[in-house]
C-alpha cells in the first residue's frame, strides 16, 4: 500500500500549516492566518448582533430572530440562573459575550477554507485570561481582597490542614486559566488535525483514479469511499464540538464566578 | 511511538467518559425531573475527560 507510505509526510505538512504563519509584519506585530479570521468572525458577530437589535420585538417574528433569542435564553436560564444564582443578571453580558464570541469563532472555523480563530493557543490564552480576572475581580468585589484570599480555605477545618487545603486551593486557581485555555485549543485544533488527515486519506486513495481510469485503479478507490464517509461523520461531530466547547467555556466560568462569589454561611 | 503513546492515554479517558455517561444515564433514569442539571454536570465532566486525551494527541502531534 504505497497510500500509507506517504501519510506521514502529508500528515507533517498538514500540521505545519496550523501554526501561524503571519502574512502581514512578523509574529510580534502582523496578522496571522488565525488572527485574520479571529477579526473576520468578530465583525460578522457584530453584523450578527447588530441586525438582531434591529429586529427586536415583544413578539419574536421570523427563523432568524427566533434562533438568536433561543440562543440568548439558552445562556441566560443554562447558565446564568442555574449555575449562578440570585445575581446572575449582573454578569450575564460577560457570559453571553464569551459564549457567542467563541461560538462564532468555532463554527467560522469549521467552514472549509476557512480557520478557526480559537484554533491558536494565544486566543484561548488570552480568553482564558480575561475570565480568571474577571472573576477574581468578583471574589475580591464580593469578599475584599484579605476575605477572598480566606475564602478560598473552607471553614471548619482543624488549624494545620487548612493551610494545606489553602495551598493546594491556590494553585488548583491559578491552573484553571491554563485547563480553560488548553480544552479550548486542544478541541480546535485536534479536530481540524483530524478532518485534515481523513481529507488527505481520501486524496491519496483517489488520486490514482484521477490520473488514469482502470480497473485497478477503480478497486484501489474503493477505500477512500469509507474514508469519505468518515470525514462526513467527524465533521457533523466537529460542528457539534463548536457548540460544546463554546458552551464548556462559559459554564466554567460561571461556575468559577459562583465560587468566588459564594457567601458561606 | 507517538502514536502507541496517545493509544494508551486514550484508555484512560474512553473510561472516564463512559463512567461519566454510566452516571448521567442512570441518575435521568431515576429521576427524569434532573435532566437538565445532569446533562449539564455530565458535559463538564466529559469536557474535563476529554481534554485530557486531546493534551495526549497534541503532544503527539507536536513534540516529534
Amino acid at each position: 500500500m504505497d497510500a500509507f507510505a506517504q501519510l506521514p509526510d502529508e500528515i507533517n505538512h498538514l500540521v505545519s500549516e496550523f501554526h501561524s504563519i503571519p502574512f502581514v509584519g512578523d509574529l510580534m506585530m502582523g496578522m496571522t492566518q488565525y488572527s485574520f479570521w479571529l477579526c473576520a468572525s468578530a465583525i460578522l458577530l457584530l453584523v450578527i448582533m447588530f441586525a438582531f437589535k434591529s429586529k427586536l420585538a415583544l413578539v419574536p417574528h421570523g427563523l432568524f430572530a427566533n434562533v438568536m433569542e433561543w440562543g440568548i435564553e439558552f445562556v441566560q436560564n443554562d447558565v446564568g440562573k442555574q449555575i449562578i444564582g440570585k445575581n446572575w443578571k449582573k454578569h450575564f453580558p460577560f457570559l453571553a459575550t464569551l459564549f457567542f464570541f467563541i461560538l462564532c469563532n468555532n463554527v467560522v472555523g469549521v467552514i472549509p477554507g476557512m480557520k478557526p480563530g480559537s484554533g491558536t493557543i494565544s486566543t484561548t490564552a488570552a480568553l482564558a485570561v480575561v475570565a480568571f480576572v474577571y472573576f477574581i475581580a468578583c471574589g475580591v468585589r464580593a469578599h475584599g481582597p484579605i476575605g477572598y484570599l480566606k475564602s478560598l480555605a473552607p471553614e471548619g477545618v482543624g488549624f494545620p490542614l487548612n493551610i494545606l487545603i489553602w495551598v493546594i486551593e491556590v494553585i488548583s486557581t491559578l491552573l484553571r486559566p491554563i485547563t480553560l485555555a488548553v480544552r479550548l485549543f486542544c478541541n480546535m485544533f485536534a479536530g481540524h488535525i483530524v478532518m485534515g488527515s481523513f481529507a488527505i486519506m481520501v486524496t491519496l486513495f483517489v488520486q490514482p483514479l484521477l490520473q488514469q481510469v482502470t480497473a485497478s485503479n477503480i478497486l484501489a478507490a474503493l477505500p477512500g469511499v469509507l474514508f469519505a464517509f468518515i470525514l462526513l461523520v467527524i465533521y457533523a461531530i466537529e460542528i457539534f464540538v463548536a457548540f460544546v466547547q463554546a458552551y464548556v467555556f462559559t459554564i466554567l466560568t460561571a461556575v468559577y464566578i459562583q465560587e468566588a462569589e459564594e457567601v458561606e454561611e | 511511538m507517538g502514536v502507541i503513546g496517545y493509544g494508551l492515554g486514550v484508555i484512560g479517558a474512553g473510561l472516564a467518559i463512559g463512567l461519566a455517561a454510566y452516571g448521567c444515564a442512570g441518575a435521568m433514569a431515576r429521576q427524569p425531573e434532573i435532566q437538565n442539571r445532569a446533562f449539564t454536570v455530565f458535559i463538564m465532566g466529559a469536557a474535563f475527560a476529554e481534554a485530557l486525551a486531546l493534551i495526549g494527541f497534541v503532544v503527539a502531534l507536536v513534540v516529534q
